[in-house]
């Protein structure tokens, strides 16, 4: 009997469970060497369906997503043109959707930063978390679609259908990273932007640390507590290798205080964004590492407020998919006049000025 | 149950109040964190389970008991 067939049948939870190799699959551009799953998709979908449960809970945890989608909503609107058509992929509670109705933060009377964008589809493999916030106030003010990804790691759009795809802290869950940032580039139309935001480099080293010397300390060996990370340097090779022209890097460290680990444990919790890395130790964290770590997080990290700092590395990209119309670098060695005499001028002139 | 204490708030409360203890084990790590082995500090340790320990059942105990 063909297992296709009964696929439909089963009921989700256990149908997530099941391997996807048995379903079909959209041709994706090869990344090469086969993947390494460092993620269990499973276990992540668990943690944020559990998480958007808790619907108080999970909104007082919205700060750090709110904040980074302003950022992000920022840069799109850095690019003077009409966006008729804009996939948010990957977007847990559709935070970029809310950020964009808001004016932006550096012109108040410019009405809601959503003038610019016409549809946007909100993509996530978690129904619960997308759906959290659907009959908001904020619905209304734009034109938002969501719809239900089955793994976060396949896209099933047309080649050449958005005229933009933003993604908002969630590609630090994704396994195959170059074949999702080349399903990108695929559904986009020639010259139009990717822009990105990931958690990466020394995201939560505080944790990270005092976890660390509070598991050597008390069993003698460490256990993986918090994810590894991309770094800024690979981002630019992985965009190159998806296929995007023009690439922009940025880094932005958000700091934010917390009263005790536990508060930071639990805001984590909350967002879903729990430790799901395959090799985790099943089960819950020893107490005894707990009140170790708790100690030492606060005398090696801790502020003189008695609070502890988090940091958040937030990596920015943006890269555009190639069209033989779009504006290329100047060869080198075509430069009329040196940049650093005309930014030295520049900065003569404003001191002369005042 | 509405109202019901998670037990992580429980445990956060009774090693809030143990930062002295806490925070000399912190010290003991921090005095050499580049060569941290099993036990190096157990003597800062148990004085922090210790303390933990009593301030858990001072929480965890029905507040007829506490006065």
């Amino acid at each position: 009997m063909n297992f296709l067939s009964v696929r439909a049948f089963i009921p989700p939870l256990t149908r997530r469970t099941l391997p996807l190799r048995t379903t079909r699959r959209y041709a994706v551009q090869a990344a090469g060497a086969p993947t390494i799953e460092i993620f269990s998709q499973q276990h992540k979908w668990m943690q944020k369906e559990r998480a958007a449960k808790d619907v108080e809970a999970s909104r007082g945890v919205d700060y750090l997503r709110d904040e980074v989608a302003s950022r992000l909503c920022e840069r799109l609107l850095d690019i003077n043109r009409h966006f008729p058509h804009v996939l948010d992929l990957g977007a847990n509670a559709c935070n970029l959707a809310r950020q964009l109705t808001l004016p932006s933060v550096d012109s108040p009377d410019a009405g809601p930063r959503s003038n610019r964008v016409g549809k946007i589809t909100a993509a996530d493999s978690s129904e619960t978390l997308l759906f959290r916030d659907a009959d908001l106030p904020f619905n209304r003010e734009v034109d938002i679609n969501r719809e239900v990804l089955t793994t976060s790691e396949l896209l099933p759009y047309e080649a050449n259908t958005f005229d933009a795809v933003l993604s908002s802290l969630s590609m630090h869950w994704i396994n195959d990273l170059p074949s999702v940032l080349a399903q990108a580039n695929n559904v986009l139309k020639p010259d139009s932007p990717f822009i990105g935001v990931m958690m990466g480099g020394d995201s939560l080293f505080e944790l990270r640390t005092s976890l660390q010397l509070a598991e050597l300390e008390r069993r003698g060996g460490v256990a993986t507590h918090t994810s590894p990370l991309a770094d800024v340097r690979d981002i630019g090779g992985l965009l190159q290798r998806a296929g995007f022209n023009l690439l922009t890097v940025d880094v932005d460290d958000i700091v934010v205080d917390y009263p005790d680990s536990f508060a930071l444990m639990k805001d984590l919790q909350a967002m879903g964004e729990s430790n799901a890395v395959m090799s985790r130790e099943k089960g819950a964290i020893q107490r005894d590492v707990l009140l170790a770590a708790e100690g030492i997080y606060r005398e090696l990290h801790g502020n003189e407020d008695g609070t502890l700092p988090a940091t958040f590395r937030l990596i920015y990209m943006i890269g555009w998919k190639p069209s033989p119309k779009q504006a290329k670098p100047l060869e080198r060695g075509t430069g009329m006049f040196s940049i650093k005499d005309f930014l030295e001028k520049d900065k003569k002139g404003d001191g002369e000025s005042k | 149950m509405p109202g019901r204490t998670r037990p992580i708030d429980k445990f956060a409360t009774a090693v809030g109040r143990c930062s002295k203890e806490g925070s000399s084990y912190g010290k003991c790590i921090m005095a050499d964190y580049n060569n941290v082995t099993k036990d190096k500090c157990i003597t800062e340790f148990l004085k922090l389970k210790d303390c933990y320990l009593v301030r858990l059942t001072i929480i965890t105990s029905p507040s007829q008991k506490k006065n």
